[in-house]
Formats: structure tokens, sequence, C-alpha cells
């Protein structure tokens, strides 16, 4: 009878988790291409991209775009989730303010982003302001080198996914019992030593959460530095899943470009299962 | 395995029924039962009017047959992924409107109709294709789909800069920057050249114009591999690195990713850079929209002093990279000799014109009775005199040889474009890239099933 009642369960599990993930693994060990039969080459697929340059500067490049991006995300939800949590008048007008980013689709992000940093006259929003505050007499060109390029992408991620972050830890500082302030005051502890022995604290397991889940996402992400790149100049912001779509649908080896992305797999199974033990030896 | 004979069986002897059917008089269309119901895929542009044109053709040929055509669009962007979605899914259309490399590609992979003998009826009805652009849809001798037009970039400059400075107008790479050169005015942000090196057309269809005119391929004129490592890829890659290194372009060049180019040269940022007529459409498009006389005075003196000249030829010619796109019918169709007779009727001399008249200029026609038919309408003004040429200068992807699927791969995996890129951004050797980029190629070929 319990089995009747899981069945339903099993069956979404099955068809929506455990089939798409069997068959991406198996189509990494198969040369496949698009409208021909895949056949199997167990792991040359992965030997290949050990040994591309491309695959490694993509390697290095979502490094530098996930870790850049959820660092500066944490630190500026945290920012937000203190200073929204100490406003009491219009409260709920700021936090739904403070969501928007959250809300508006990424593509609209993306295509901001990229006029905002555009060198173009009267449109980039920086330049703009910089030539008209005199700053400076003509454009720069951000997006054209690697490093402008990747700040241009980790900022739109970042603007995009920081409301996350403070929304959670929001939450979390509410759910904080106001006496361990109040005994910490009474101990004679300021804002900072408070801020650092209550409220991160209690706050460890959202971050490590929401650390984990934004890593996933950024790491992933394909809108906003397709949008806004395309991976260029060069391959410069190529990361895991514009690369991925290159080979896949460009160059239209799917056993490859499955590859691209199983490789990420492995990493996202150790971090989910150490995040997992950590929350739940923590629990015990 | 039975269902499979069954099938082909069944599809044999429908192509052999639409076969006979036009063998009965070059003028005579398929039959096309009533009620027949087709799937078209079509290109959608940055020239709206060219969509609908196409839309309305078909239209005429459903409304003609008591059929119904529903047209479903795809974009530069979205091409490939729709196709290998279709494909994949067995969901391909009845007819679609093929890029350069898609018939090889497609064809390879079982999908495509053979029209040899389709291609062959309709001849006395259209016409034939030119020599260079026929090999386009010819995959091992049998033709998979038929040229309907040529969507060529032509070298778009300012003609009162020139004048101004009395500069000639460029014919080959080299003078274009030289020219580049004496235009330059950096401190008042206009430069002398707009030519990036991204993943569009705009960066790997330039590339391609610019190796092959150095005499620069990848393949054998049989389409096998060829080392890129040659003198005359040095002397392109050089040019492609020199524009950059020498401050002719604005800085953000490099970070165009498509329409770009086209703004910075309808705002008179760039005195030169490659491009379709796209450009023409809107200053064209803007005339129409003028709502004073003073904005339409600017407007008219704007179209009149932007010029497409012929792009620009090297030390071994000119070679003009161009989109091909043809008409294939997918295997899949459940009508073939329905799906014979829309193409026919689109191609037709009467329906090409009518679709290349709201082009402005975008839509060469390739076939041999349109071309003849278009002569009045590419007799407009200097500029589109220039794009009527664009059959007579295109070159095909993986030129000397034939396209194939592993030259397409080649175009589509931006070694090309990334190539020169290692230079500019990485600070890479010529040398280096160039042994990187061949390195790419090689390994295309080397692993691309036949």
């Amino acid at each position: 009878m319990a089995f009747l009642f899981l069945l339903p369960l099993l069956v979404l599990v099955v068809a929506l988790i455990a089939y798409p993930i069997y068959r991406a693994v198996s189509l990494s060990f198969t040369d496949k291409l698009v409208g021909y039969p895949e056949r199997f080459v167990g792991l040359k697929n992965y030997i290949y991209l050990l040994h591309d340059d491309t695959f490694h500067g993509v390697v290095r490049n979502s490094a530098v775009f996930t870790v850049g991006s959820v660092s500066l995300k944490v630190l500026t939800g945290l920012g937000m989730a203190l200073v929204l949590n100490g406003v009491w008048r219009w409260r709920n007008f700021f936090r739904g303010l403070l969501l928007l980013p959250w809300i508006t689709s990424t593509v609209i992000i993306a295509l901001t982003w990229r006029w905002m940093f555009d060198s173009f006259p009267g449109r980039g929003f920086f330049n703009s302001v910089l030539i008209d505050l005199g700053v400076m007499s003509r454009p720069i060109a951000f997006m054209a080198t690697p490093e402008g390029a990747m700040l241009a992408v980790i900022i739109a991620n970042w603007w995009r996914g920081f409301p996350f972050f403070g929304v959670c830890y929001l939450a979390g500082m509410q759910s904080v019992p106001l006496e361990l302030y109040d005994a910490a005051s009474v101990d004679g502890a300021g804002p900072w030593h408070r801020f650092w022995h209550v409220t991160l604290p209690g706050l460890k397991h959202i971050i490590i959460v929401t650390i984990l889940l934004s890593f996933i996402w950024t790491i992933n992400d394909f809108n906003i530095v397709y949008v806004m790149t395309r991976g260029g100049p060069g391959t410069a912001t190529q990361v895991f899943a514009t690369y991925s779509y290159e080979v896949a649908f460009n160059q239209l080896r799917w056993g490859r470009g499955v590859t691209v992305s199983i490789f990420l797999v492995p990493l996202l199974i150790v971090g989910i299962a150490l995040v997992s033990r950590y929350l739940l030896r923590d629990k015990d | 395995m039975r269902e499979g004979r069954f099938n082909r069986r069944k599809f044999l002897a429908g192509a052999l029924g639409a076969s006979a059917t036009l063998a009965v008089g070059t003028q005579a269309a398929p039959a096309v039962k009533k009620g027949t119901s087709l799937r078209l895929w079509i290109l959608k542009t940055y020239v709206e009017p060219t969509n609908k044109a196409i839309e309305a053709s078909a239209a005429r040929w459903a409304q003609k047959h008591a059929a119904t055509v529903s047209v479903e669009y795809f974009t530069f962007e979205d091409m490939q992924t729709k196709y290998v979605a279709a494909i994949e899914n067995k969901n391909t259309p009845d007819v679609g409107q093929l890029e350069t490399g898609a018939p090889a590609r497609f064809a390879g992979m079982g999908q495509l109709l053979d029209l040899s003998g389709f291609a062959r009826q309709i001849e006395g009805q259209v016409g034939k294709p030119p020599a260079n652009v026929a090999p386009v849809t010819v995959i091992g001798g049998k033709t998979y789909a038929i040229p309907w037009y040529i969507m060529a970039a032509f070298w778009y400059a300012w003609r009162d800069e020139f004048e101004k400075k009395k500069v000639k107008l460029p014919g080959t790479f080299e003078e274009a920057k030289k020219a580049a050169h004496a235009l330059n005015r950096p401190s008042e942000n206009f430069y002398g050249m707009g030519q990036s090196w991204n993943r569009t057309s705009d960066g790997y269809g330039v590339m391609q114009s610019l190796m092959y005119s150095h005499g620069a391929g990848w393949t054998t004129k049989e389409g096998k591999y060829r080392s890129i490592k040659s003198p005359a890829m040095q002397a392109a890659m050089k040019w492609a690195t020199d524009i950059y290194k020498e401050g002719i372009q604005p800085a953000d060049t490099l970070s165009w990713t498509g329409s770009q180019n086209n703004e910075n040269f309808i705002a008179r940022k760039i005195a030169q850079t490659s491009n379709g007529p796209s450009i023409t459409f809107a200053l064209e498009n803007a005339l129409a929209k003028a709502t004073d006389a003073k904005e339409r005075k600017t407007r008219e003196e704007a179209l009149a002093n932007h010029l497409a000249l012929p792009h620009p030829g090297g030390p071994d010619g000119r070679r003009m990279w161009a989109i091909a796109m043809s008409f294939g019918i997918f295997k899949s169709t459940k009508d073939p000799e329905a799906a014979m007779s829309l193409v026919a009727h689109m191609l037709s001399p009467e329906e090409t014109v009518a679709v290349m008249k709201d082009s402005y200029g975008q839509f060469a026609p390739v076939l041999d009775k349109a071309r003849s038919a278009s002569k009045d309408y590419f007799n407009k003004n200097e500029n589109y005199r220039t794009f009527g040429r664009a059959a007579e200068w295109f070159t095909a992807t993986g030129w000397p040889g034939p396209v194939t699927a592993a030259a397409a791969e080649v175009q589509a995996s931006n070694v090309l474009t990334d190539t020169p890129a290692k230079v500019i951004i990485d600070k890479w050797s010529v040398d280096q890239a160039v042994e990187w980029g061949d390195k790419k190629i090689k390994e295309i070929y080397d692993t691309l099933r036949a």
C-alpha cells in the first residue's frame, strides 16, 4: 500500500531526474552527432576535453565568473538584509523594491547591463556619466577587454541574484532570538560583535545553502553571458553553458557538448554531499 | 527495418510520381491534393518587408491550390537550434530555407530529399544557378536543395569622408586599411574602420572573404583538409590583427556582437564597415519616416552619401563569402509533390522578383531567369547595381573545395575568428595563432564522420 502512495513520486523522479541524467551521462560516452546514430566511444570525449585548451579556458572563466558573482551576492545580500532588518517604516515597500532584479527577465537584465557598459556615444550609462562629469573625454571600451567583459557579466549576474540572498538572510535574521542580542549587549558587545557572534552564527546554515544553490545556478548560467558577450571577446567569457551550447548546437557534436556539462556533475555532487553532511551533523 | 523499407518505397513512389508529373511539361507544377497542409520554415531578417513578402508568396500558392501553408520563422540566432531540435525530435518542416552549409550537413544526415530530378525538370521554368553557387546544393553529385538568393556583405563607406580627404575608394583590403588611416580622427571619436572578429557572420564571414581573397583556405579542391600554415594565411592574419594594433577602429570593436557595426556606421562614427544591405534598408526606412522637411533633407543626404562597394579583394582576387539561401525538402514530408510544387512556385521568376522588390537589395536572386527579370530593379542606383552582382563574387564556406559538413563546422566552431583574437587579446604571435587554428581545423576533419 505504501508503495502505491510512493509510486507517483517515484515515476516523477525517474522520468524527470533519473532518466535525463542517465541519458546525458550515456550520451557523453558516445560520439553522437546531430542527425546521426550515437556510437559508444568510452572516455574519448572526456580525454579530448582534458587536452582542449579552449575547455581549460572555459573552466578558468567559469570559476572566476562563479566565485566572483557568488562572493558579491553574499556580501551585498548580507548588507541588504541588515539594512532591511532595521527598517520599520516603508519596510514592505523596500523589500518589494529590492526584489525587482530577481523578478525581471534575465534577457532584459543582460541587455540593460550590456547597454550600460556600452561605449556607443550617448547610450553607455557609465561612459556617458564619466564623460559628462568631465572625468574623461573618450569612452572606455569596457566590453572589449577580457577583464572588462568578465567584470561586466559578473556584475550583471550579481545584480540579478543578490535579492535572493538578501531575502533569505533577512528571514534568517528575523528568526534569531532577540534575547541573544540583549544578552550580548549586556555583556558589552557592540554592533560589530553582535553581528559577528550572534547574527552570523544564526545565519550559518542559510549562508551555506544559499551559496550552494547560487553556485549551481551561476556556474550553469547561460543567458547573461550569451546575451552580453556570446563568450567573447575571443573566448574570454566562454563558460560551461555557452561552450556546451556552441559545441552541441553549432558544431552539432552532441556527445561532446553534453560532456562539457557533465564535467561539472562530480564537482556539484561532492559540494551537495558535503553541505548535506555538514547540515545533518549540526542538526544531530 | 521492414517499416523503413516500406516508407522508402512509398516515398520513392511519391517522388517518382512527382517527377512524372513535372516531366509532362516544364511549366507544369506537381499535382497538389486539395486541402494539403505544409509547414514552411523561412529566415526572418532585419528587413521586415522581405519576411512579409515571402509569407505573401507562400499564401498565393496556398490560395491557388486550396492548400494551407504554415510559415514558421527562424533567425540567424536560432537557426541551428531550431533545425537541430527538429531533426532530433523528428519534427522537421516539409520545406525549409537552408543557409550555405545546411544542404551538406542535412543531406549527410539523410534528412533531405534528393531533388536532382526535380531540379532538372524545373530548370526550364526557373533557370540555372551560376557555376560558383550551384555546388552549395550538390552533394556527392546529387542535388539536395535549390538555390534561391544570395545575402551578401558589401563594403560600406561614407562618400563625403573619402572626397573630403581625396582618398581613393578601396578595392582591396590593403586599400581599405590605407584609407582608414587617412580618414581616422580619434580625437573626434571618428574612426577609419569598424571590423569585428566576433561570433556572427559579420566576423567569420569577413574573415573568410579576407582569407580566400589572399588565397588562404583550409581545404583542397576536393574538400579535404589542407593546412592553413601558409604565407597567404600569414598575410591575411597580418591585416586582421594590424587593424586592431594601428588604432584605426573604435576601442570596443572586438566586443560588437552583430548590430553595432550598423549603428556605428549610421551614426557616422566609422568611415567603413562590412555589412549586408540592412544598412541601406535602415537609411531608406528612416527617410520614409521623416516628419519634416529638415529631417527629410538630412536623411536624403545620408542615403545619397552612403556607398555600398564591392567587398574588397586581395592579392588572389575578390572572393566574397556570402550566405546562399536555398530551399530543401525534408524526407519527413508527407506530401513531397505538394512540397515540390510550393518550391517551384517560390522559385519562379515572378515570385522571386516580387519578394526581391521588398528586400532593399538584400535579396540577390541566383537562378538565371530571376536574375534576368531583376535587372531593372538592380539598376536603381550605384549601390543597387553592386548588390545585383552578389552572385558573381560569391564564394562558399570551404573554398576552394565544395561546401562540406566539415567546412560548415569549421565556420560554426568560430575557430576562424578566434585565431586573430588570440593575437589581439591573448597577445600570441601570428605563428602561434595560426598553428593553434590549424590544429583545431585538422581535428574537425579528422573526427567528423563521413
